[in-house]
């Protein structure tokens, strides 16, 4: 009954190839900014980071706007849609506030995993902001179970 | 202790919320401008965050290595990607591969840097994350 509801709106391994990849790319950029933590503060490295990557984006979409930039006549998204880097932002002071307490930095990276999973998993479940309704099945739950399992021992073996 | 532990997981929603709203807005516009709004907005707020508390632009700040601000393009890339993909694979499977290739990626960087770290512990990490990927792929070409 809920077949329809269940299949992703594309299933190209392409894309989930693409996803992996963009989680490699956060390593590097984790990588690069904690370089720059390092040598300042979290608050410091994730300010720059801002705004070199504000810099960054508009030479990029100068450069490609006709491929990168809007295309077709599309609705214009609700005002919520923009509030996307004062989450991400906000996520910085949070993290470097758990950091610096006994939770510690394993701690902080396992616990933010497990958030991250857990909501995503409800925003499938309930469609929130506009993503398609998905019913969450057993193998969702094992392939939840054991990325987690396997990222909480790499933090653990000092990989990260 | 619970409110750190709170602080944590509060962390990872707000991960998962930022890439459900800069979806939602590549949706709109294109994945590039999503990624603009996100690093302009993220900006403005941690610039006044900033001068609210004060020590900005920590001493010792300016010390770091050239490359270590090309993080902020990275991010570019990095958000503009995961909007694209969070509006076609769902958020669940999205967070998945993400944060599967964070962990590989950052293992790989270790090895590089031959930063010490126990590897049995690694390995196995890496298996079951590959092993969990392939679950979750599975299940969304069946």
């Amino acid at each position: 009954m809920s077949t329809q509801e269940t299949r992703p709106v594309q299933a190209n391994p392409l894309i989930f190839a693409i996803a992996l990849g963009t989680g490699g790319l956060l390593s590097l950029m984790v990588h690069l900014n904690g370089e720059l933590a390092r040598a300042g503060t979290p608050l410091f490295a994730s300010w720059a980071a801002h705004g070199t990557g504000t810099v960054a984006a508009l030479v990029l979409l100068a450069l490609f706007y006709r491929f990168a930039g809007k295309t077709g006549r599309k609705a214009p998204a609700p005002f919520w849609a923009y509030l996307g880097g004062i989450s991400g932002a906000a996520t910085v002071i949070l993290s470097s506030f758990a950091v610096n307490s006994p939770v510690g930095l394993p701690g902080t990276m396992a616990l933010g995993l497990a958030g991250q999973l857990a909501f995503s998993a409800s925003a499938d479940k309930w469609g929130l902001f506009g993503l398609q309704k998905r019913s969450l099945t057993a193998r969702d739950f094992v392939a939840l179970a054991l990325v987690l399992t396997g990222s909480t021992l790499i933090i653990l073996s000092g990989s990260q | 202790m619970t409110i750190f532990v709170l602080s944590a997981c509060l962390a990872g929603i707000l991960v998962s919320l930022s890439r459900q709203l800069n979806g939602r807005l590549s949706f709109a516009t294109s994945p590039l401008i999503a990624s603009f709004w996100n690093h302009l907005v993220g900006f403005g707020l941690l610039t006044a965050v900033g001068l609210a508390i004060g020590g900005l632009i920590p001493a010792g700040a300016l010390d770091a290595p050239w490359y270590a601000y090309l993080g902020g393009p990275v991010g570019v890339v990095f958000v503009a990607a995961g909007s694209w993909v969070i509006t076609r694979i769902g958020a669940m499977n999205t967070a998945l591969m993400i944060i599967g290739g964070q962990m590989t990626g950052s293992v790989a960087i270790n090895l590089l840097k031959s930063a010490e770290s126990t590897f049995w512990m690694a390995s196995l990490g890496v298996v079951l994350i590959i092993a969990g990927m392939i679950i979750s792929q599975r299940r969304a070409t069946d």
